[in-house]
């Protein structure tokens, strides 16, 4: 375990450093914005009790809301990113700094300020010299809550393509790689505790110092951006991003070496492991990214309303989600490449030998084998329920279980049938067999460029380098790329690019 | 010169001072003494505006405190509170040196000036000079206390039970050391105590307030002499009606009468009491008398009421 947390260390060593500080960096400007609104704030309503108690009051209730709810809520205002996410980082954070510095500004000993009044102090003075110095240990032990709260509801920020450290935990979960969660787990705790430590350091200092440091952190912070701004060459970037996981990573990869080989002023920024789907539509919609890789499938199950036709013919689904998606969203889906991901059931490759199974139609016979399915496929019209009605299948034990543990328990033997994703890598990994859906059952899953048709009139050069994939990648060559990556761990930039070489699509 | 001018404070529906006109001179050490929700503290605070009377006035050398600037008002007014009020993120230095600071004093003639006022209040300066407050004893504290309240020399020096919280001895030393300051600076001293010993150790004249009314006003020995009412003579009545002359004595006041002496002094018993003496006093004010062999001066009278106050039956 250890060891290939470490192996995965050094190959993804420079991503990992990167996303390190892209998480620092989320954090630190989240906190940094919320000292920035909390402590005045506190300090503006002192005085003002009822306004004060009003603020806390909102300020609880905002944290009671759900982090991804937030996220979610602010997509439509402000799209996905760094921003969005930092706007929900300060949302949450603003509560224990600001109750922490109110409380420990109206706290204070009222002799003590009957003596700053008496003896002539000014407000000024009495608030810089006597009130906040006074009630700094309260501020720091909100601002350390604040920090270790922001560092770890930070790793959401990847959900919404904010990047951090929460890229590698989603990444984890989604491709079943400890590894990947460990180093992003691990990280982001290590990383709040570091912050914990520092800011404790800083209780120790003086006032003044302190302000000499916030003051030399923030100059620092500007300078960083307006020399990165500086750097940034002035070619047209785009912005290409996948869902979660080692295929759309494949892909968009892809895609930027076939864009980029072709248009050599135009530099592609990828945003891999970006979110779920509506995430991504979303973003595309509101032009946050120009071009991600959809389904036939998703667009006709779950974006367009009512499809004006379901068909289990490929080219037919392809085209009534080209014309349903160009006709209610503005949105051009490109040709889509030779493979399909759909659903599709699976046996191992003795049992299939052994009772000479090639088709799902040859497992009506064999009612004795035993199944076992995701929650999802067991109960969705579109899964067992249609399988049984279509082909009259029907198994005398079926069980339901977590997808991750389905092809395990298959290669133990605990199972004879399960139902999995057509370029799924465990079918390689596990050397199983797919059963081909004679009846044409599931509804077709084939990937394909989608982007806002305003992109892709404006660039048809772009277009035309995409359309090279069309009819490529059979469903075996998607299952062989995605097991390099999500199996052997494999870069997901060199396979895409050697993958793409090999096929004659790249020169070099 | 400190008038206050038919002072009324009212709290919701409750009068804490109800029409109050009281003068204080200058340089007196004036002390306002009565039980606690008298009102004494709120005729206090009035001074420095820390309290706004609900009607009347008060006037500082004839200008009204509601017409004068405020903070120039307090930065030249010396405050002492209950516990030395010390700022507990500061220095010993840099809280008795607050109102100076305010005041735009350089930092050099600020630190020459601490140095000297803590010396004077027995405190060694390169000891207590960069000690926090948490590392004072409660005398240690309020000496600060009191060392802010002179640091810009002001004329008025108002302290509100600076005293009560002490133990008795370190609070026998700062009176001492007030009546010492009091004696040394051309300063107004006004002085709010609970404890009528503490009053008559220290003061000039006094204030006997209740109920949000003045009781009495007038010298130590003029009170003692002519309760000018029940609750005055209570106030005072376990102090005076349990002292008998005989113990006066036994605490070492009076002098040996010799054959000098002058004999037509009037004659007290050991069993009199002194308040028989303090109704003496008021018919004839200077009048010394002799008890069992001794001669008593009307400052005896005083200096021993104070001395009970410090629980002690020695002279200091």
């Amino acid at each position: 375990m250890l060891k290939s947390v470490w192996q995965y260390v050094v190959a993804n060593q420079n991503d990992i450093i990167r996303s390190l500080g892209q998480h620092i960096e989320i954090s630190l400007l989240a906190a940094i914005i919320t000292i920035l609104i909390a402590i005045p704030l506190a300090i503006i309503l002192m005085n003002h009790r009822r306004a004060g108690e009003f603020v806390l009051q909102v300020a609880s209730m905002i944290q009671t809301i759900p982090s991804l709810a937030i996220l979610g809520l602010l997509i439509p205002i402000v799209g996905i990113g760094t921003v969005p996410a930092i706007i929900a980082l300060v949302l949450y954070a603003i509560m224990p700094i600001f109750q922490n510095t109110y409380a420990g500004l109206t706290n204070i000993d009222p002799v003590l300020m009957e003596a700053a009044d008496a003896l002539g102090i000014s407000k000024r003075y009495k608030l810089f010299r006597i009130q906040i110095p006074l009630a700094m240990p309260m501020i720091l032990s909100g601002i350390r809550i604040a920090v270790v709260m922001i560092i770890g509801t930070a790793t959401l920020a990847a959900l919404i393509g904010g990047g951090g450290l929460g890229t590698y935990i989603l990444l984890g979960i989604q491709s079943n790689n400890n590894a990947a969660l460990l180093v992003g787990a691990i990280l982001a705790a290590i990383l709040a505790l570091v912050a914990s430590w520092l800011i404790k350091l800083l209780s120790h200092v003086s006032f003044k110092k302190l302000g000499i440091g916030v003051a030399t952190l923030a100059v620092l912070i500007a300078g960083g951006y307006g020399v990165r701004s500086l750097a940034t060459p002035k070619t047209e970037t785009i912005t290409i991003a996948g869902k979660m996981g080692g295929e759309p990573e494949l892909l968009i990869n892809m895609y930027r070496d076939l864009i980029e080989a072709d248009n050599p002023n135009i530099q592609v920024n990828l945003k891999r492991n970006f979110g779920g789907t509506s995430f991504l539509f979303k973003a595309l919609q509101s032009k946050q990214i120009d071009i991600y890789p959809e389904f036939t499938g998703t667009i006709l199950q779950s974006l367009v309303k009512e499809p004006s036709g379901v068909s289990h013919h490929p080219q037919i689904a392809y085209q009534t989600a080209k014309k349903d998606i160009a006709k209610q969203f503005q949105m051009t889906l490109l040709p889509p490449m030779k493979y399909q991901n759909g659903y599709g059931l699976t046996v191992q490759k003795p049992t299939a030998d052994k009772y000479q199974l090639q088709t799902i139609s040859d497992l009506v016979a064999h009612p004795e084998l035993s199944a076992g399915f995701d929650p999802d496929f067991y109960q969705q019209a579109d899964g067992y329920p249609g399988l049984q009605k279509k082909y009259g299948l029907k198994f005398n034990s079926v069980r339901t279980m977590e997808p991750s543990l389905r092809y395990q328990a298959l290669a133990n033997g605990k199972l004879q049938v399960t139902d999995g994703y057509t370029t799924d890598p465990e079918i390689k990994g596990y050397n199983l067999v797919l059963l081909e859906d004679d009846l044409n059952f599931f509804p077709p899953y084939q990937g394909a460029p989608l982007m806002l048709t305003s992109f892709a009139k404006a660039h048809p050069a772009i277009v035309k380098s995409l359309n090279k994939l069309a009819d490529q990648i059979t469903t075996s060559e998607m299952q062989n790329l995605n097991y390099q990556v999500t199996v052997q761990h494999k870069k997901a930039s060199v396979v895409a690019h050697k993958f793409l070489v090999a096929k004659g699509l790249l020169k070099k | 010169m400190i008038e206050f001018k038919q002072v009324t404070k009212e709290y919701g529906q409750e009068d804490a001072l109800k029409h109050l006109s009281l003068t204080i001179g200058d340089g007196e050490l004036f002390v306002l003494v009565g039980p606690s929700g008298s009102g004494k503290t709120t005729l206090l605070k009035m001074i420095n505006r820390l309290v706004i009377p609900t009607s009347g006035q008060i006037l500082i050398d004839q200008a009204d405190v509601a017409q004068i600037d405020l903070e120039n008002l307090r930065r030249h007014t010396g405050y002492v509170l209950q516990t030395g009020a010390l700022f507990p993120n500061m220095t010993v230095e840099q809280n008795a040196g607050i109102q100076l600071e305010a005041l735009g004093w350089p930092a050099e003639k600020r630190h020459e000036r601490i140095v000297e006022l803590l010396t004077r209040m027995g405190l060694a300066p390169d000891l207590f000079l960069k000690r926090m407050p948490s590392e004072l004893s409660g005398g240690e504290s309020q000496r600060v206390g009191i060392a802010r309240a002179l640091a810009a020399n002001p004329k008025l020096i108002l302290m509100d039970e600076p005293f009560s919280a002490l133990d008795p001895l370190s609070k026998r030393q700062l009176q001492a050391l007030i009546l010492q300051l009091h004696r040394e600076l051309a300063t107004t001293f006004v002085f709010v105590t609970h404890d009528m010993r503490e009053a008559l150790h220290l003061a000039d004249r006094l204030a006997v307030i209740y109920d949000g009314e003045l009781q009495q006003l007038g010298t130590p020995a003029e009170i003692l002499a002519a309760p000018a009412n029940d609750f005055v003579r209570e106030f005072f009545a376990d102090v005076q009606q349990t002292q008998y002359l005989q113990r006066v004595l036994a605490a070492g006041f009076g002098q040996q009468l010799t054959e000098n002496s002058d004999n037509d002094l009037p004659q007290f018993k050991n069993s009199d009491t002194i308040y028989q003496w303090a109704q003496l006093l008021q018919q004839q004010p200077q009048q010394k008398i002799q008890v069992a062999g001794f001669l008593l001066t009307p400052q005896d009278l005083v200096d021993y009421m104070a001395s009970l106050n410090q629980g002690g039956e020695q002279r200091a």
